[in-house]
């Protein structure tokens, strides 16, 4: 995986990335999920925002999700 | 694995050449989101012929119409509480804060959402991990943690690090005082002034700061973080490193900080922000080591844009090579010297307050004072400087006040100073942003119209 600066990621700041990824698709297709789940949910992504960002790997803004 | 001084690497080292690239990836990006979301400043940018498209170079910045306060002022009269400046639902907002109010008539009203907000810790740990700052310290907050945001951010920020925060709000200053003591903090926060004042409260509660363990302050809300008399000052007093830093509400935290080299200045955190120096009456670009107002665009808070905003702050841009630690992030020398419209002019001479206070401090023997301007007799502007000399064994009053009237008016083309000394303890203390110039001259040749309006 390489970053908008054309820089590979290594293997422990890929799986950052597919981290933050792999919750915001959660917190994008389930409706289902209790509020303790989806409010701990978005805190994690707040905070994993700043890493990709810090990645260059531009993630944008993420307010339709609520974070 | 050894431990990083930087809190991104990659970036605070980062080529010259790769951080204007980023700039002009995240300028892109930010056009687009703005042109999208906010339909005010579409309208702007679309009048100015500026598209995300457009954007190729930081050259192209320039074509961005520049922001100012009295237009923010003037949306959120027109579209109460935010002005038509909001770029995402207010629901998602999770934060309230407004500005302190040093200048204009109503305060700047803004939101944060959980991301934006992270994002404002973010800034803060870029200064607070550059200074030295580490999970095993104790950090000491003398902030009020009202609306003001303030060093809000820093006290999530040290949080982040994994530091033991201590938050002192609607505290005495000598209940904070003991606090840093019976706690053992390492670090303090607050304004230069107000480091200054626990001190003054250390002493008089016969308290030895210099002998406890706090190691660093780190100083925000005043340009004295930077003035070497005032600084020299702090760390005498405190037995510990200073470190300023300076941010804005409109930005929501910090944009800039002093590392742990301590190079008299402080770095600006170009990842996140593109910041200009211009001449405040024409708007040209000024080069290295020329004062200038800066320019803000930050990449970092998405609710609000913020384009080319005009902060009214005085900066002089030096490159970072003027730094020994390694960042290639520039730096503002000096930090920030001062507002364009803070100066003063008296009888023909320009008066900074910052370069009056940089004077005083060299006296330490005065705990407090006060600039004040009047008109004498109706007819002549007068500056005389008010200060606090506490009686103390061998301090000679009559001599700090005879030589401070010289080097103010050697420093001010001669310009004449009266220097009187005031009651102890009759001088307003401040803990936020200290107000210490009073203008109450009158335009001459009136009965008493004041020159200076609310």
């Amino acid at each position: 995986m390489k970053n908008a600066m054309g820089l590979e990621l290594s293997d422990s700041e890929r799986t950052l990335v597919e981290c933050y990824q792999g919750l915001v698709r959660v917190l994008q297709e389930s409706k289902d999920l209790a509020p303790f789940e989806r409010r701990n949910a978005l805190k994690a992504v707040a905070a994993l925002w700043q890493v990709v960002n810090g990645l260059d790997l531009d993630p944008g803004n993420i307010y339709e999700i609520g974070a | 694995m050894k431990e990083s001084p930087y809190w991104n690497p990659r970036h605070e080292t980062m080529p010259r050449d790769q951080i204007e690239a980023l700039q002009v990836r995240k300028l892109k990006n930010l056009v687009a989101w703005t042109e999208r979301q906010v339909p005010w400043h579409a309208a702007r940018l679309k009048a100015a012929g500026v598209t995300a498209d457009s954007i190729r170079s930081l050259k192209d910045l320039r074509r961005i119409p520049l922001m100012t306060r009295d237009e923010w002022m003037q949306a959120q009269l027109e579209k109460p509480p935010f002005g038509p400046l909001l770029a995402a639902p207010e629901e998602t907002a999770i934060r309230y804060h407004l500005t302190s109010g040093t200048t204009g008539r109503i305060p700047l009203q803004v939101l944060d959402s959980m991301k934006d907000w992270e994002w404002i810790a973010e800034m803060w740990c870029y200064g607070f991990w550059g200074f030295g700052v580490r999970p095993a310290d104790i950090v000491f907050f003398a902030f009020s943690y009202g609306t003001f945001v303030g060093f809000w951010g820093a006290h999530y920020a040290c949080e982040k690090i994994g530091c033991l925060v201590l938050p002192g709000g609607n505290m005495t200053t000598e209940a904070r005082v003991k606090q840093i003591l019976s706690m053992k903090a390492t670090v303090v926060c607050s304004t230069p002034t107000y480091a200054l004042r626990m001190a003054q409260e250390a002493k008089s509660i016969g308290v030895d700061l210099a002998g406890s363990p706090v190691k660093r302050l780190i100083l925000s809300g005043e340009p004295a973080g930077s003035i070497p008399a005032t600084k020299r000052l702090i760390e005498e007093e405190w037995g510990a490193k200073a470190a300023d830093t300076a941010g804005m509400t409109e930005v929501g935290t910090i944009m800039i900080f002093e590392c742990a080299q301590q190079p008299g200045g402080t770095h600006i955190i170009e990842d996140h922000y593109i910041e200009e120096v211009v001449d405040p009456v024409t708007g040209d670009p000024v080069g290295y080591g020329e004062l200038g107002e800066r320019l803000i665009t930050s990449f970092g808070r998405g609710m609000i844009p913020v384009l080319r905003y005009r902060t009214r702050d005085l900066v002089v841009r030096v490159p970072a090579t003027a730094c020994t630690c390694g960042r290639t992030f520039d730096i503002y020398e000096g930090g920030i010297r001062g507002r364009v419209d803070d100066m003063k002019l008296v009888r023909g001479t320009n008066v900074y307050p910052r370069a009056v206070e940089s004077i005083v401090r060299e006296f330490k023997e005065i705990d407090e004072f006060r600039i004040h301007l009047y008109t004498a007799d109706g007819r002549q502007d007068e500056i005389e400087v008010l200060v606090e000399i506490p009686d103390r064994d061998g301090v000679n009053a009559d001599r700090i006040l005879g030589e401070l009237a010289t080097s103010l008016s050697q420093a001010h083309e001669g310009l004449r100073f009266g220097v009187k000394k005031v009651e102890n303890g009759s001088l307003p203390r401040f803990e936020l942003k200290a107000k210490r110039l009073q203008d109450d001259r009158i335009v001459i040749g009136t009965a008493g119209e004041p020159r200076v309006t609310a």
